[in-house]
């Protein structure tokens, strides 16, 4: 009935069963873990502190808009042959490649937010004589923070994007090779459970950022009808 | 007029510095240039591989299966969001399956996608199709939901039947969710694109790519990365311009 390559739930449970109690799964998942945290918080930290000085600063604007409308458009996993050979097959590849790729978006997001402060905001604190850093971090960046939210969880979907490909084409360890042995051996259900536990990681991590989110913009989200994908 | 110019180019100041620094950092040897080689030798394998038609070939590959997974993923998303946000049923049934997987990163699937659809282009078309599939359906969902009840009760009101109420009312007002959408899943169906060549193909720039980097041929690497970024770039002013033609009476928002 069913084609040899695809695989139903039951099987796929034993074989997570199988993978969880041989410990295969723990360090695969760790190690992909490990790159996915820090390549993540490496890209976003760089963007939203590049993007939130673009959106204040027109030098550092002028120096990156070109930049990022360029590049803004190649698939950043072009660059892995590149970085391949700067950091070799290990982790710091993978993780310099996804805090590159996740640079992008966080860094749009936070410099257009930033552009986006509703001006009499600004204006009303000028007048009241708040100062500079005042002004900067406790009016422009809790009302830029919901837009800034929006490019974070881009960045995010495309590190877990950019992991996949880059353990899939060069790496030692990681769930991707493990989907990817799987895969060789014919053994399809491992292949699933791979899969599965790769979907469920992108699933938690995207609802641990969202409930961030909602901690971090409780203020401002009450009595609003949020039009976010939950 | 002159002052403007100036204000121009001195928006645009990084891309010369950068390639003066690039230029200046591999004549010095300060980088191996093997791994980052001269600005002249990216140009001359640019204009000999397009010379020769061998960019030209992979570019025509990559394109036609980024179009064909996009406009197939619009040709059935759209309709598929226009549903859900009119029936029930649909939305019951398929609300979950999208707002569940949204987040779930689909690139895993690939390796089954691969035995289900061969090596060549079916199976990457059909990635794509997928990938692009849930920026448009949610994005036009979202926007279809928005509508304000009192344009569709007006136009009720006035005794428009139900398909023109659908094409001259609900259509146009969803129409900015939908270039919405689209927008957000262009880019993704170059990425896909060119991630899956990589992963596996003969064909296409991301095999191009990806066998030139293992050949050492590094000048290939970045000029195939020039095309696919000019081809990005030139795809996404396209949309714009469609949306602009389509939403006359809307801007679009900036970038």
């Amino acid at each position: 009935m069913l084609a040899p390559y695809l695989s139903v739930p039951s099987s796929i449970t034993v074989a997570l069963w199988e993978l969880a109690a041989d410990g295969e799964l723990h360090p695969a998942m760790l190690s992909s873990l490990y790159r996915l945290v820090l390549g993540f918080v490496g890209g976003t930290a760089a963007g939203v502190l590049v993007g939130l000085a673009a959106g204040v600063i027109p030098v550092v604007r002028y120096f990156f808009d070109p930049l990022v409308a360029f590049l803004y458009s190649i698939p950043k996993i072009a660059f892995l042959p590149v970085f391949l050979l700067l950091f070799g097959l290990g982790h710091a590849s993978k993780i310099s490649i996804i805090a590159f790729s996740c640079f992008f978006p966080v860094f749009i997001a936070s410099r257009h937010a930033v552009l986006a402060v509703n001006k009499l905001l600004i204006w009303c604190a000028r007048n009241m004589g708040t100062p500079g850093p005042t002004l900067f971090f406790r009016v422009m960046v809790p009302a830029a923070a919901p837009q800034l939210f929006a490019g974070v969880r881009i960045g995010l979907a495309h590190a877990f994007v950019i992991l996949f490909a880059a353990e899939l084409i060069g790496s030692q360890g990681g769930l991707g090779t493990l989907i990817a042995e799987g895969e060789e051996a014919a053994r399809f259900d491992l292949m699933f459970a791979g899969i599965v536990v790769f979907a469920m990681l992108g699933f938690a991590s995207d609802r641990a950022l969202m409930a961030i989110r909602r901690r971090v913009l409780r203020g401002q989200i009450i009595g609003t009808v949020e039009q976010v994908v939950r | 007029m002159i002052t403007q110019a100036l204000r121009r180019t001195g928006q645009w100041y990084s891309i010369p510095l950068l390639l003066l620094l690039w230029q200046f950092s591999v004549s010095s040897g300060l980088v191996e240039s093997r791994l980052l080689p001269s600005l002249g030798r990216v140009w001359g394998a640019l204009v000999a591989n397009l010379d020769n038609g061998v960019l030209i070939y992979h570019t025509g590959i990559t394109l036609s299966r980024a179009a064909a997974g996009f406009v197939l993923a619009g040709a059935i998303g759209i309709p598929f969001a226009m549903s859900m946000a009119r029936s029930v049923t649909a939305r019951n049934l398929f609300e979950p399956i999208f707002f569940f997987g949204y987040p779930i990163p689909k690139i895993a699937l690939f390796p089954v996608f691969t035995y289900v659809f061969g090596i060549g282009s079916p199976s990457k078309i059909a990635f794509t199709f997928l990938e692009c599939l849930y920026p448009i359906v949610v994005t036009s969902y979202l926007g279809f939901r928005g509508i304000p009840n009192r344009l569709i009760w007006t136009a009720q009101n006035m005794g428009t039947p139900p398909a023109a109420t659908l094409w001259r009312v609900m259509l146009p007002a969803a129409l900015p969710s939908i270039f919405a959408g689209l927008r957000v899943a262009l880019p993704i169906s170059i990425i896909v694109i060119v991630l899956t060549e990589m992963i596996g193909d003969s064909r296409g720039l991301g095999y191009y790519i990806s066998v030139s980097g293992t050949r050492f041929e590094f000048q290939n690497v970045y000029a195939a990365m020039l095309v696919i970024g000019v081809c990005g770039f030139v795809l996404d002013r396209i949309l714009l311009w469609l949306r602009r033609r389509m939403v006359h009476w809307e801007r679009e928002p900036a970038a």
